[in-house]
């Protein structure tokens, strides 16, 4: 049992006993984010702005919470393709409940129930499809979720038929987007909870602890007795949950259900928890990966925008700065050890 | 006899039998699903509805060759379909350059742009072999960032806006063209297919393919020198996409960089695991990945038939794919292990 727990304590990212060099490598990605927004504030003053950086600190509370949930599954070797169609049919699910309740002439509760039901019925069941395709039947998690993505993007357009569904009421948007607690615009606000939350989960819970460890090695955790199968698809509910939660949030910022609201999301999400320093191998990131991850990501397409750099350019950039990223972090990995 | 039995399947008797079942029950299937749509819609198997199969099929098919072998050596090319795209509009722009420098000469104007085309999956092949087998970055994260900084040239090349002045008989002479019945298409494919099979059984790359999958740490106490056999699977499989983004410009008659993308790349990895190779590595064979190729165009061509809507299609394909996973997956583990 202490083996495993040793094991476990392993990833844990900061020890204590680490050298000065070994901290500065792993603060190479902060370090990067500074200099690259400097850098972009050289070009252009208006990047520093505070009203900039509100809008940065917005814009990545969306990819962070995508991030996340993508880490979660990443943790246990797995992967969520279908994460952005999630987000689609959530989106379309949601406001078609909306749209449908308020026609029936419900109450303003009963109207954003129904909608947040709907939206978390309808991700809670994606994640029960991949977490049972993937953990009872055996099936790799690419290929399960690639299914469920064609699935789930099939479901998206034909509810939706391929049409924005509007109907979504004023106070749904109120609340998710633009509403605020204590000054903090909700989005912001809701990211910085689900962080806070799943990091407790992540990192001081039995079930958190058996993610890093079926991930790091599966074997040893199916040998220690834990239930692999069930967490799995505790997992995957969990990531398409969190799916769900950031398209409610994104269908309150554009005040429709869109069928193609997930596009390019399920690669974004990967790529900004991979450029954080999640392990695509298993057992290694967590909340502050994610959020890091996503925070250099959105900085960089924030700053290539205000200066104007051309939006194919910006492709180019992003692939090269993924492979960068999941480089350096694998060089950093080998000078730990 | 015996083997040679287990030299065909290097995972050994186990899989031999899995891939045995498979070979079964795709064509059945493939038979079953031409025999029924025969039987309903006569138009299904008109001249015109055949050779639009064929062709659909022969792109698909060459595509997911080059991805089989990937996925066969324990990786994943997730940059082919923007391979598709950037070989297209290069083709066509060189053409376009080359006709404008040397009007008239047309043998140099096309082999000019066939060979910018192919020289940019050999390009893309190379970055995405030396990142995974020398600076040993997963080819999931490689290969999906090549794919954005692909997708971003070919746009950036173009604006997004078609590439024209390709030589009328690269379009009419090559592109449409038909020779036995065939279109173009199905005579480059076939002749890929039959010389990746061959190369697959017959060739020391082929082998080392398969071990490498299998079992790393055995090829490499074996002495097989695995980062140049990576990087060759990974310029294959970019070479054959470019192959197909040069077929699809002279089919058209333009150069677009909207060709190829996100869902060529998709299916091009649904055609390889439902054709039975396994993400394991280590196991999977070219002829089945092309019959599985031919088998979901065909079943995409049967549904627009059936008139079934569009935006519901995807989902079929997801539950295939995912049946057919759980299938092999559930035949595997019922036997005992070796």
């Amino acid at each position: 049992m202490s083996d495993l727990e040793l094991t476990v304590a392993a990833n844990d990212t900061d020890r204590p006993k680490l050298t000065l060099g070994h901290r500065l490598w792993s603060a190479v990605l902060p370090i990067a984010l500074a200099v690259l927004l400097l850098g972009f504030a050289a070009v252009d003053r208006g990047v520093l702005s505070p009203a900039n950086l509100l809008n940065i600190a917005q814009q990545t509370s969306y990819l962070a919470l995508f991030a996340m949930a993508q880490t979660v599954v990443i943790l246990t070797r797995g992967f969520d393709l279908a994460l952005g169609p999630t987000v689609s049919m959530v989106s379309v699910g949601s406001a078609l409940a909306m749209a449908g309740a308020t026609a029936s002439g419900h109450g303003a509760v009963a109207v954003l129930l129904a909608g947040l039901g709907a939206g978390f019925a309808l991700g809670i069941a994606c994640g029960l499809f991949n977490g049972v395709v993937v953990a009872l039947l055996g099936v790799n998690p690419f290929v399960a979720t690639l299914g469920s993505y064609n699935i789930a993007i099939g479901i998206a357009t034909t509810l939706s038929s391929g049409r924005p569904v509007q109907g979504v009421p004023a106070p749904f948007s109120q609340i998710f987007y633009s509403g605020s607690i204590f000054g903090v615009p909700a989005a912001i606000a809701i990211t910085f909870a689900v962080g806070v939350g799943l990091h407790l989960l992540l990192a001081r819970t039995v079930f958190g602890r058996s993610l890093y460890l079926i991930g790091t090695n599966p074997r040893a955790a199916a040998v220690a007795g834990l239930p692999v199968k069930r967490i799995l698809v505790a997992t995957y509910v969990l990531c398409s949950g969190l799916a769900a939660l950031g398209a409610i949030m994104m269908t309150a910022r554009t005040g429709s259900g869109e069928p193609n609201l997930g596009g390019a999301l399920s690669l974004q999400a990967i790529a900004g928890a991979v450029v954080g320093g999640t392990s695509l191998a298993g057992g290694r990131g967590g909340v502050g990966t994610a959020v890091l991850g996503a925070l250099f990501i959105t900085i960089l397409s924030n700053g290539m925008n205000l200066t104007r750099i051309d939006g194919y350019v910006q492709m180019v950039v992003l692939g090269a700065i993924v492979i960068i990223g999941v480089l350096l972090d694998r060089l950093r990995q080998e000078r730990r050890q | 006899m015996n083997t040679a039995l287990v030299a065909a399947a290097p995972r050994g008797l186990v899989s031999l039998r899995s891939i045995a079942g498979r070979i079964g029950l795709l064509p059945a299937l493939l038979v079953l699903l031409v025999a029924g749509m025969s039987a309903v819609d006569a138009q299904f198997y008109g001249i015109i509805n055949v050779l639009n199969i064929l062709r659909n099929a022969s792109l698909l098919a060459i595509v997911a060759c080059g991805q089989a072998l990937v996925i066969i050596a324990g990786g994943f090319d997730l940059s082919v379909g923007a391979v598709v795209a950037l070989a297209s509009v290069v083709t066509a722009k060189t053409m376009a350059a080359t006709a404008a420098a040397f009007p008239g000469s047309n043998v140099l104007i096309i082999a000019s742009g066939v060979a910018a085309g192919l020289g940019c999956g050999v390009a893309v092949g190379l970055v995405n072999g030396f990142c995974v087998a020398r600076l040993r970055v997963s080819g999931f994260v490689v290969t999906l960032g090549t794919m954005s900084a692909t997708a971003g040239v070919g746009l950036m090349i173009t604006n997004g806006i078609p590439v024209y002045g390709m030589p009328e008989i690269f379009v009419k002479g090559f592109g449409r063209a038909q020779a036995f019945g065939l279109p173009t298409a199905a005579h480059v494919a076939l002749i890929v297919i039959l010389v990746m099979v061959f190369a697959q059984r017959r060739t020391l790359f082929g082998r080392y393919v398969y071990a490498i999958g299998g079992n790393v740490d055995a090829a490499v106490v074996s002495g097989v020198t695995i980062q140049r056999h990576i990087v060759g699977t990974y310029v294959v499989s970019s070479v054959l996409a470019a192959l197909t983004g040069i077929l699809l410009t002279a089919q058209v008659g333009s150069g677009q960089a909207s060709f190829g993308g996100d869902r060529m790349m998709l299916q091009s990895i649904a055609a390889a695991v439902i054709g039975g190779v396994s993400l394991r590595g280590g196991v999977g064979r070219i002829e089945i990945v092309a019959i599985s190729a031919l088998f979901l165009t065909i079943l995409g061509n049967a549904l627009n038939l059936l008139h079934v809507d569009s935006r519901l299609q995807p989902v079929f394909l997801g539950v295939i794919m995912v049946a057919a996973v759980a299938l092999d997956e559930l035949s595997r583990r019922s036997k005992p292990r070796v």
